[in-house]
């Protein structure tokens, strides 16, 4: 340890400044925000209730029968097995069995070719997707059934839906497995009152901006993922479809805006997450959890391998969500499929990766949160966890933090030093 | 009268009212505020109109060589004021409603397309984000940031999300919750600094003219 180390370490505590008392103005401007916030959760809630309370005044199948549904508009989809009746004008469907006077289209039972019958021939052929003749254009335009669709479906509902709910559990309980054990991770020597400039404005706001948006998603896309198999036996099929529906549009809205934002990570962060020699030490080290201190640069291994995971994860996500997006330009449906599977594989591991990072910059290490918030790192935090970077950067350390701060925004490591204060 | 019922009707009537009648005693008031005299003799082809009209213009567009220092502002400002302004003129739900309560059916404006739509709200949620990580993130700017500044951001922020998650338009209570949250926004609006809306014009031109009767304009 260096003589200034030595003194920075038990360098003086810095005093905090007395809380300021708030003005009349702001306290009652406080009061109002409360008040409207509190009216608005309150009325929320309210909407919710009657919307669910509708949907427990549907009436049950059973009292349907022999009875005709409207379809309003079009937007609600009919009942399963419902088919349309040939009148056109009252725009209603019957479910097929019930009813007098049914009109269903009817099989031509008495027509049979040698020993098959016509219908079962043609059911045969259509269910294993063969291609018949179309009037349309495009791929697949002469099948009606594409029986990979089956296929992909029992994957995502029963694979991707149970592994991944399994994993994110997993992970779940291990960091707080971790945090019960272990604790949060203290900087050993304490705080210096020293603090060195660490991520520029710009690689703060690229990563404020792309953690905003993930979390927009993963809530989003978790309720579309899960929430047939969590939330519709809790909401009731009506309060799901309100909820899954919202959670479509907010994720479709949101998520061309994620491909830039893993594109500004990767040029803003690129600098200094190349693979090192060192990086093997610290994984072999387990990042200091067995076999003592282990040395890094500006990003650790494990950092660095988060970097990797966010732009190869970012991107996949980005890519397939944008061609689910515009399933009209895709060749045929197993492409969209495709496309889905890999972009909801993908999003649980991101997510569940992504559930770590924030535990780990966040409550579960002293002194992470602060190089993201403010842009600056104690000085001793910045010797036990970064020390090589450390050691180049030893002569920024400062008791001024206002001035760090600064000096962070305008003077980071990052390529691009735009948007100064 | 439902929950639902109660905010597209007599809560909504209350929020407009609140809105109208708040901005309008807001503007009346800065317009009421007594100026002292400028005592000073104007600069010689020098006018106060001038003065406003060049500040109102060079205000709106990157000026004085500090391209690199304000264009962040700009783009992302740009973003999110057009996309917030075309959103609520031109949105396809929007333009309905302004005709069914407000003004009436025989007067009206093209909605714009859905492709539109999405690109005005992508360009938007963007443009608010990113200026609001700023604000959160520049060690200058978040000395300046109180409670209103919070308010403000996070209200609009709701507003623009309740409405993208209702654009399917088949549930009621997804829109109600939308207008819920305007009706929220039009409450506090009048006496927050989203009142910026309507008073920035004054501001920027009464700066311009009080420097443009000295000879130039900041």
């Amino acid at each position: 340890m260096t003589e200034d180390a030595r003194m920075s370490t038990a360098g003086p505590t810095v005093a905090r400044p007395p809380m300021r008392r708030l003005s009349r103005a702001r306290r009652l401007r406080a009061l109002v925000a409360v008040t409207v916030c509190a009216a608005l959760s309150t009325l929320s809630l309210a909407v919710t209730m009657s919307e669910m309370a509708e949907a427990q005044q549907l009436p049950s199948p059973e009292s349907l029968k022999g009875q005709s549904i409207a379809v309003p508009g079009g937007s609600v989809r009919p009942p399963a097995g419902a088919v349309n009746l040939p009148d056109t004008t009252s725009n209603a469907v019957r479910r097929p069995g019930q009813g007098e006077g049914a009109s269903f289209p009817s099989a031509p039972s008495d027509t049979v070719l040698g020993h098959e019958s016509v219908t079962e021939g043609l059911w045969d052929r259509i269910r294993h997707g063969q291609a018949g003749e179309s009037v349309l254009t495009g791929g697949e335009r002469g099948v009606l059934i594409q029986s990979a669709g089956e296929a992909w479906r029992l994957l995502r509902n029963d694979q991707v839906v149970r592994y991944g709910g399994q994993m994110l559990l997993a992970v779940i309980a291990a960091i707080a497995l971790f945090f019960l054990v272990r604790g949060r991770i203290r900087i050993d020597n304490g705080r210096s009152g020293r603090v060195i400039p660490r991520f520029s404005l710009a690689q703060r706001i690229a990563h404020w901006f792309a953690a905003v948006l993930f979390v927009l998603l993963a809530i989003s896309g978790l309720v579309i993922l899960f929430g047939k198999s969590l939330l519709m036996p809790v909401l009731g099929p009506q309060g799901f479809a309100l909820v899954a529906s919202a959670a479509m549009q907010g994720h479709n809205l949101f998520g061309p805006l994620f491909l830039p934002a893993v594109l500004a990570i990767l040029v803003l962060f690129i600098k200094g997450n190349a693979p090192r020699l060192v990086d093997l030490s610290w994984l072999a080290k387990g990042g200091g959890l067995f076999g003592g201190h282990a040395s890094s640069y500006k990003y650790n291994a494990g950092q660095k391998i988060w970097f990797v995971l966010t732009i190869v994860l970012g991107l996949a996500i980005s890519v397939s969500g944008i061609v689910l997006l515009f399933p009209d330009t895709l060749a045929d449906r197993s492409q969209a499929q495709l496309a889905n599977l890999a972009h909801g594989i993908a999003a649980v591991i991101f997510i569940a990766v992504g559930i770590g990072h924030a535990y780990i910059g966040s409550i579960g290490m002293e002194g992470a949160f602060e190089a993201m918030a403010q842009g600056t790192v104690d000085e001793n935090w910045a010797r036990e966890h970064h020390d090589l970077w450390y050691a180049e950067h030893s002569g920024e350390a400062t008791t001024d933090r206002k001035r760090a701060e600064v000096s962070a925004a305008a003077a980071g490591d990052g390529i691009m030093q735009g948007a100064r204060p | 009268m439902s929950v639902i019922e109660f905010i597209e009707g007599p809560l909504w009537s209350f929020a407009l009212a609140v809105f109208v009648l708040g901005i309008a005693w807001r503007i009346f008031s800065l317009l009421a505020m007594k100026r002292p005299r400028d005592l000073s003799v104007a600069r010689e082809g020098a006018g106060g109109v001038g003065g406003a009209t060049k500040a109102l213009v060079i205000h709106s567009i990157p000026h004085g060589g500090n391209l690199g220092r304000t264009i962040y502002h700009f783009v992302t400002g740009y973003m999110f004021h057009i996309g917030l302004f075309v959103l609520v003129l031109f949105a396809a739900p929007h333009v309905a409603f302004i005709q069914e309560r407000l003004i009436g059916a025989d007067i009206g404006w093209p909605e714009m397309p859905r492709w539109a739509f999405i690109v005005a709200a992508e360009a938007a949620f963007a443009g608010l984000i990113l200026l609001y990580v700023h604000r959160l993130t520049d060690p200058v700017k978040k000395q300046l940031t109180d409670i209103d500044d919070h308010l403000g951001v996070w209200l609009t922020f709701i507003v623009m999300l309740t409405g993208c998650l209702a654009l399917q338009e088949a549930h009621a209570g997804l829109r109600a919750f939308h207008m819920l949250t305007v009706e929220a926004l039009m409450i506090y609006f009048p006496f927050s600094r989203l009142m910026h809306a309507f008073t920035f014009a004054f501001a920027r031109a009464r700066t311009g003219a009080t420097y443009g009767r000295r000879g130039f304009t900041p």
